[in-house]
């Protein structure tokens, strides 16, 4: 992949002057190799109180029953399988980086896959969280696995979504973390043969004996690819099932065929925001931003819009249907989200997921961390109400109207979604201080072709169009790790 | 012997070694290293530590299996002899009686579990209200009293009785009065025991007064006919029913016994004859009868009077004053249709008002006179002795206590601290009196101003008889021991009167054999068996009325203007709380109003035009200030129907002596109650205003219109008798696909349905509680009931829809009612809502675990123990009648509505298990009892009869709007009834093949009644 030379056209996916493949390792590690900065510690702190928060609030809903909740006879779901779909979703960017991305060989992924890897391992953590802990029986949920059992003849359902669900999850989280974890080994391997003492010792037993010749390394490619392969369907599936929840009950705003593909999108719509969200965050702090450059946060942008609008059209069809179809109940449970007791949290959805994004057609904006950052909230806001707004409204008034209820959070229902935003973040800061947050080895591949570096020596061997230089050059501008006078001198 | 040969083991043994001849002595011997762990050494040997850890293996391992779970220690006791008809697990049935009407009592193991109907009791054997089921909780009520009290102390019976005699001897000696007060007592043989007491102490008198008094109609037929008694209303036999404020079928007189006779005439079986009666309401607040009339007409409280007065002239075509309907012109209007109505219907038609006035109540025996009520829909001469109160008597109590007259007082059956007007007035008089008896079983307001408490069982652990009609007897008997050291009030008083007889139980038998049974030739045993006699029925009588009416119009005319204020007050009684007598019963409490839907409060009902125009909300607290200067702090409750200028309060809540659950739920509204011309008056005016506060009553249903969905299928008498489909959508069925076309589950045995009338369903809430105690449905409380979470499997939905004034038309949708102008034509439907057992059903598959499974024979089944409580089949069911245990509702101290001890855990029915926490339930068609019915066929050798088996719910509905059976017995009741055209399924069009049938809806309305409200 390193052997040819890339196009002047293409922005460079590593910037910066001096740049070898040492000072690479050395800039990837400075966070595991040495104390944490008082950055790292402050999000630390309240990420663990946040966690803390997790703890007691998921202890007091299993001592004292789901009823702690705000839930009802009515409204059977609400904050708590919103959250684990958020979290889910949240989840897909990181398999859509790390495999689609892979199979269409697109290198810039390289930088920000091992972050999206481990954003997906945390956020499915935080969502079979959910899943055991909204049960009623939390102390049974092996009951949904199809365990051989002496029960008698008991069984597991298979059609039931929520048996699918288990399956879709569990595969979900043990290939990401097979393949999390084989990116991870000539990494491990890295940090290993720089360590000493103790850290050496775990390390050692970390990294399965990585050795760095050819026949490793060989392996190690082509394992990655059939992972990919193995992850690629994953990508559709897992969402396509969440959404099965949901599409094949009877339930008037739920039952709909678009959900599969309606879910994929949302999913990777807030992956990415999520992504945005962490690395914007940890390319300041962690001082990774040669490697973490402008192109790829204008690549995520471009993909944020992409599934913005695809989530929009969706709405729109939603609705369109509804009327089309010509059944009452579904009529009155989209009119009833737009305009009934929950209007807000639809129109809420619509400006987060649908509105603000469209504002990064401006490459003004798009190429704006700040705004960036802030957009990738707002659309993890939006993405947290469309399920609400999914969940809540659909159920809250179903067919007989005599049932319709409202449905109030209690402090138990906030402090759960609030903690396992503090479990994440508390996971995510743990993993920055153990293990590289950017794949070194992969980065390393793309500085001999695709880096500012060695497009700067093609500038000066001169060989070049002036107007592609022109516009290369001129590109850089948003770049905040570039000097553009070096340029100038050329 | 000597050839014995030897055979030795080895070598050792031959050679019989010294070492050898050692060591087998202790053959198995692997001595223990003590001496070595003794010696400091041993611990550094390899031994010790092994056996340390093997010790401490051990010892961990039985350690923490001891600690696992300590288990909970039940002492049982065997019956050592067994009584000869106790078999557990098979129930005994005992016939008695509550307050007046015959049921039969359900037992197990000797513990009285369900109230159930008497097959054999004449005009109750169709069904009970939710009182009487209910009434098993109260035998179990943990706040009643223990012992006997003796000037509040804790005492015993001998105490009590050597204090009470030698007052009782006092008081005979001072010469004074002594008073025994009850609610209406219709036990003769409770009646006799107070003679006797009388016959030995000359001055007693027994005065008898109702919470709820009927003194004005017994006055008004002592006046118009020289009868002082409640008559036998026939609704059975009324084509028209014209009703002011009477709510006959839910509180007034005897409810459940209209309810069938009302029904009878609008059931599916009269509709298949082509007949229906038709029914007009005329009243102030929407009653359970309001909801059920053809024709309804809100009318303010003094509008009722001139009312009547209107329809008395329009009949007779004279000409009394006062009947001016001036400001209610479609009730003008209605009255002139009733009464064209009424003469074409003459002898078919009764006329009947709940007033407690005697002037009004006269005016309506005119009109009944008029009308030919007398001798078909009125019966004189079988007088209803059901409440035989006097409002007068009682005032006069309190006068006589007042000077000092009275020098014993004896409570039966009666808290007048609690539940009269005046009862500041009252408290003050009973302090004056020397000997203050009650008979209370708790230490309630009254009993808490007594002297001697003693206390009395419940109806379920005593003897007894009622008398309800003339000529009709019913028996009560014990069905449990006394559980506490109570002593019936009768058996107290005869051994006060040292009468002959000492022993109550002798005292009943011995009176039935003398006065009942000789006259209806039968036999103590048959009593006990039938639970029921009654002699041949006199002829009813026609009565014509004499009376001039001008004196009883002007004092109807004078009590109307005394009452036209900004806000007319109507009190009334609640159907789930009634007088309050029974506020500490939880069932009742958590039963929500059959029209409110409130469950656990009262509340001051106003229409909704009427809120808007006074700027308050819904849950507002208002201060309401009566006339008499009594004020009470209540939320609003928006109440379509309600008349314009009136707001009702119901009576029953506020009480404060009563128990753990009922206590300061809700305001007292007796004291709004006033005493004029002799009679107590449930009417009067107020001024409301707002406190700021506001108080979220705790409804289960909140939204009341079905927007127009087809769940509500209803058709005018008109337009059925054109086409007994009509309304029923049964012309346009869809075309049904099928995905599973090759897989149909073939129903070999039985296939459980049901098929209810919404036409019979009066919505008066008896089969939820029938339920509720069935299937041992837990309390949650007011707080968990706000939360939506109650946890009745069998609901009644309760839909509005108001008739626009031009088109007639009802308009069902929330969001156009809200541009209505005028929402005083409302009519209500009441839809009985229960699990389906869906043949497609859409919770069974969403189910992970398979906790949720079809039977072969049509149920939905749900396996508690498998359930881990995802709540998605909750989710997925689209008549939401799915409930989840969202605590522990019967073992966690914050619920502790009544269950969270053992006693009160002895209500419940052993046949159904109860449900931990986390886990989701729903009705299952009284599976335990379909069980229990194919059981006993087999056990009989036959196959199963249409009928042997009833759930709770079929089997306690008066008006027997629900039937279930097996749909593969072509000639089953329900298969019969689900052959109507009027059935429709509610959801069909969703294709989850629902087992329950509902038949449409029929007002007997037409062109002239809507443009009444025109």
């Amino acid at each position: 992949m390193s052997g040819h030379n890339e196009s002047i056209l293409r922005e460079p996916l590593i910037t910066g002057k001096n740049i070898t493949y040492a000072q690479i390792t050395d800039d990837i590690l400075l966070p595991v190799e040495n104390k944490a900065n008082k950055a790292w510690w402050i999000g630390f702190i309240i990420s663990v109180c946040g966690a803390t928060l997790w703890v007691v609030a998921v202890s007091y809903t299993f001592w004292f029953g789901i009823g702690a909740w705000g839930l009802n006879k009515t409204v059977g779901w609400a904050w708590d399988i919103t959250g684990f779909v958020w979290w889910v979703g949240i989840g897909h960017a990181g398999t859509l980086i790390s495999a689609v991305l892979l199979l269409f060989r697109q290198n810039w992924r390289n930088s920000i896959n091992r972050s999206a890897e481990a954003m997906t391992i945390f956020a499915v953590i935080c969502a079979a969280t959910y899943v055991v802990s909204h049960m009623g029986r939390p102390w049974l949920a092996y009951w949904v696995l199809p365990l051989p059992n002496q029960f008698g003849s008991l069984w597991v359902n298979f059609n039931s979504p929520l048996v699918w669900d288990m399956f879709a999850i569990s595969t979900y989280f043990s290939v990401s973390l097979l393949f999390w974890y084989t990116g991870l080994l000539p990494d491990i391997a890295t940090i290993r043969d720089r360590a000493a003492g103790l850290r050496k010792k775990i390390y050692t037993v970390l990294s399965f004996g990585w050795n760095g010749n050819v026949k490793t390394w060989q392996r190690f490619e082509a394992v990655s690819l059939i992972l990919a392969g193995i992850s690629t369907p994953l990508v559709l599936s897992v969402h396509t099932i969440v959404s099965m929840d949901f599409a094949t009950s009877v339930i008037p705003g739920w039952h709909t065929t678009i959900f599969p593909p309606y879910f994929v999108a949302g999913a990777i719509f807030s992956g990415f925001a999520m992504v945005l969200t962490l690395l914007l965050v940890a390319r300041k702090v962690l001082g990774l931003e040669n490697y973490i450059t402008m192109f790829h946060i204008e690549s995520m942008n471009k993909i944020i819009i992409l599934t913005g609008s695809i989530v929009g059209v969706a709405y729109l069809t939603e609705f369109f249907i509804a009327w089309y179809s010509g059944s009452e109940y579904e009529q009155y449970a989209f009119i009833n989200r737009s305009t009934g007791p929950y209007w807000w949290a639809y129109w809420m959805m619509m400006t987060c997921n649908v509105i603000s994004p469209q504002l990064l057609w401006f490459k003004k904006i798009r190429t704006s961390i700040a705004a960036t950052w802030i957009l990738s909230i707002v659309v993890n806001i939006g993405m947290w109400f469309e399920r609400f707004v999914i969940i809540v409204t659909s159920l809250h008034r179903d067919y007989l109207p005599s049932s319709w209820a409202m449905f109030y959070p209690t402090w138990v229902d906030v402090s759960v979604f609030v903690g396992s935003i503090g479990l994440f973040f508390t996971l995510f800061l743990l993993f920055l201080r153990v293990l590289p947050s950017i794949a070194i080895a992969e980065v390393k591949l793309l500085l001999k072709s695709a880096s500012e570096q060695a497009k700067m020596e093609l500038i000066k061997d001169g060989h070049l169009n002036k107007e592609q230089v022109q516009e290369y050059v001129e590109s850089l501008e948003k770049f905040d790790s570039v000097k553009q006078e070096e340029y100038a001198k050329i | 012997m000597e050839s014995n040969k030897k055979y030795w083991k080895g070598l050792e043994e031959y050679n019989n070694t010294p070492d050898f001849v050692e060591n087998n002595k202790n053959e198995f011997a692997e001595s223990l290293p003590i001496e070595d762990v003794l010696s400091e050494a041993g611990l550094s040997t390899v031994t010790p530590r092994r056996d340390f850890l093997k010790a401490l293996g051990f010892g961990l391992g039985a350690v923490t299996l001891a600690a696992c779970q300590k288990a909970p220690v039940h002492k049982s006791i065997p019956y050592l002899i067994r009584p000869e008809e106790v078999v557990p697990g098979i129930p005994n049935y005992y016939v008695s009686t509550y307050k007046g009407n015959s049921v039969l009592v359900k037992t197990v193991v000797g513990r009285p579990i369900k109230i159930e109907v008497n097959p054999n009791a004449g005009p109750f054997s169709t069904g009970t209200d939710a009182q009487a089921q209910a009434s098993v909780l109260d035998l179990y009520d943990v706040s009643k009293l223990k012992t006997p009290l003796l000037k509040k102390e804790e005492s015993n019976w001998a105490e009590v009785d050597a204090f009470v005699k030698g007052e009782l001897n006092k008081a005979q000696a001072s010469g004074k009065k002594i008073r025994v007060v009850s609610s209406s007592l219709n036990s003769p043989s409770a009646k006799a025991v107070i003679a006797d007491f009388a016959a030995k102490y000359p001055t007693t008198k027994h005065v008898q007064y109702d919470a709820v008094s009927y003194t004005g109609i017994i006055k008004a037929n002592e006046n118009s006919f020289g009868k002082a008694v409640l008559p036998k209303y026939n609704f059975d036999k009324a084509d028209l029913i014209v009703s002011f404020a009477a709510d006959f079928l839910g509180t007034w007189i005897s409810p459940e016994e209209f309810t069938a006779q009302y029904i009878s005439n609008r059931n599916n079986k009269s509709l298949e004859k082509g007949k229906m009666s038709r029914h007009f309401q005329f009243e102030t607040g929407m009653s359970l009868t309001g909801t059920n009339a053809d024709t309804r007409l809100p009318i303010k409280l003094s509008e009722e009077g001139p009312a009547l007065i209107t329809l008395y002239n329009e009949i007779t075509g004279s000409n009394l004053p006062g009947g001016a309907l001036a400001n209610n012109v479609n009730a003008d209007k209605a009255l002139k249709l009733v009464a064209k109505e009424l003469l074409q219907n003459k002898g078919k038609a009764l006329v009947v008002a709940g007033s407690n006035d005697v002037s009004t109540q006269t005016l309506v025996n005119a009109i009944n006179a008029a009308i030919g009520s007398y001798g078909t829909t009125i019966d004189l001469d079988n007088a209803c002795q059901r409440y035989e109160g006097n409002d007068a008597a009682f005032a006069e109590l309190i006068d006589e206590m007042n000077r000092g007259e009275v020098a014993a007082v004896f409570f039966l059956n009666s808290n007048p601290a609690y539940d009269v007007s005046n009862a500041k007035a009252f408290t003050t008089a009973l302090a004056k009196v020397p000997l203050k008896v009650s008979f209370a079983d708790r230490a309630d307001e009254t009993a808490d101003l007594c002297d001697a408490v003693a206390i009395t069982p419940s109806y379920l652990e005593s003897w007894g008889d009622a008398n309800t009609y003339q000529g009709f007897y019913s028996i009560v008997q014990p069905t449990i021991n006394p559980v506490f050291n109570s002593r019936q009030a009768e058996q107290s008083l005869l051994m006060w009167s040292d009468n002959a007889i000492q022993d109550y139980y002798k005292y009943v038998r011995n009176n039935w054999e003398k006065n009942v049974l000789p006259f209806v030739g039968k036999t103590w045993k048959d009593v006990l068996q039938s639970g029921v006699v009654s002699g041949t029925a006199k002829t009813a009588g026609s009565y014509t009325f004499g009376l001039s009416l001008n004196a009883v119009a002007s004092s109807i005319v004078t009590s109307s203007k005394a009452l036209q204020k900004e806000i007319e007050v109507h009190i009334y009684e609640s159907i789930p709380m009634r007088d309050g007598k029974n506020a500490n019963n939880a069932f009742l409490q958590e039963l929500p109003d059959p029209v409110s839907k409130v469950t656990w409060d009262n509340y001051i009902a106003l229409a909704p035009k009427q809120a808007e125009k006074l700027g308050y909300k819904e849950f507002d607290v208002l201060t309401v200030k009566g006339e008499n200067g009594y004020s009470v702090e209540l939320p609003v409750l928006i109440q379509p129907g309600q008349a314009m200028g009136t707001a009702s309060i119901a009576l029953g809540y506020g009480r404060s002596k009563v128990g753990k659950a009922g206590d300061n739920v809700g305001k007292n509204a007796f004291p709004f109650v006033s005493f004029s011309n002799g009679t107590l008056k449930y009417a009067t005016t107020a001024t409301l205003a707002a406190t700021g506060a506001k108080n979220e009553l705790a409804q289960t249903q909140t939204h009341y219109s079905f927007e127009g969905r087809n769940i509500i299928r209803e058709a005018s008498l008109k337009d059925f008798l054109k086409d007994p489909a009509a309304g029923s959508g049964n012309h346009h069925k869809h075309k049904v696909y099928d995905l599973w076309t090759t897989d149909k589950h073939e129903k070999l045995g039985n296939d459980w349905v049901m098929a209810i009338d919404l036409n019979a369903c009066t919505g008066c809430s008896a089969c939820i509680v029938a339920c509720n105690v069935e299937n041992n449905i837990p309390v949650v409380g007011k707080d968990e009931v706000r939360r939506r979470r109650e946890m009745h499997w069998l609901r009644i939905d309760r839909y509005y829809s108001f008739n626009d004034e031009k088109t007639g038309e009802g308009v069902t949708e929330e969001k156009e009612i809200a541009h209505m102008s005028n929402l005083d034509n409302v009519s209500v439907v009441h839809q009985p809502m229960l699990c389906q057992h869906c043949d497609h059903a859409p919770c069974e598959t969403v189910c992970p675990v398979l906790a949720t499974v079809h039977s072969s024979d049509g149920l939905n089944h749900m396996a508690y123990n498998r359930c881990v409580g995802t709540r998605y089949c909750a989710n997925n069911c689209p008549y939401k009648v799915r409930r989840f245990n969202w605590f522990n509702y019967w073992n966690d101290s914050r619920f502790d509505n009544y269950l969270n001890n053992e006693f009160t855990q002895l209500v419940l029915n052993p046949d159904v298990t109860t449900r931990s926490r986390g886990v989701m339930e729903k009705c299952s068609m009284c599976i335990q009892r379909i069980q229990a019915g194919k059981l006993s066929a087999k056990l009989d050798k036959r196959a199963l009869k249409d009928g042997d088996i009833k759930t709770a719910c079929q089997q306690v509905c008066p008006a027997n709007a629900i039937v279930f059976g097996d749909k593969n017995d072509p000639n089953s009741e329900v298969s019969k009834a689900l052959r109507s055209e009027r059935v429709y399924y509610v959801l069909e069009e969703i294709n989850v093949q629902p087992g329950i049938g509902y038949m449409t809806k029929i007002r007997n309305i037409d062109s002239e009644t809507k443009e009444v409200h025109a």
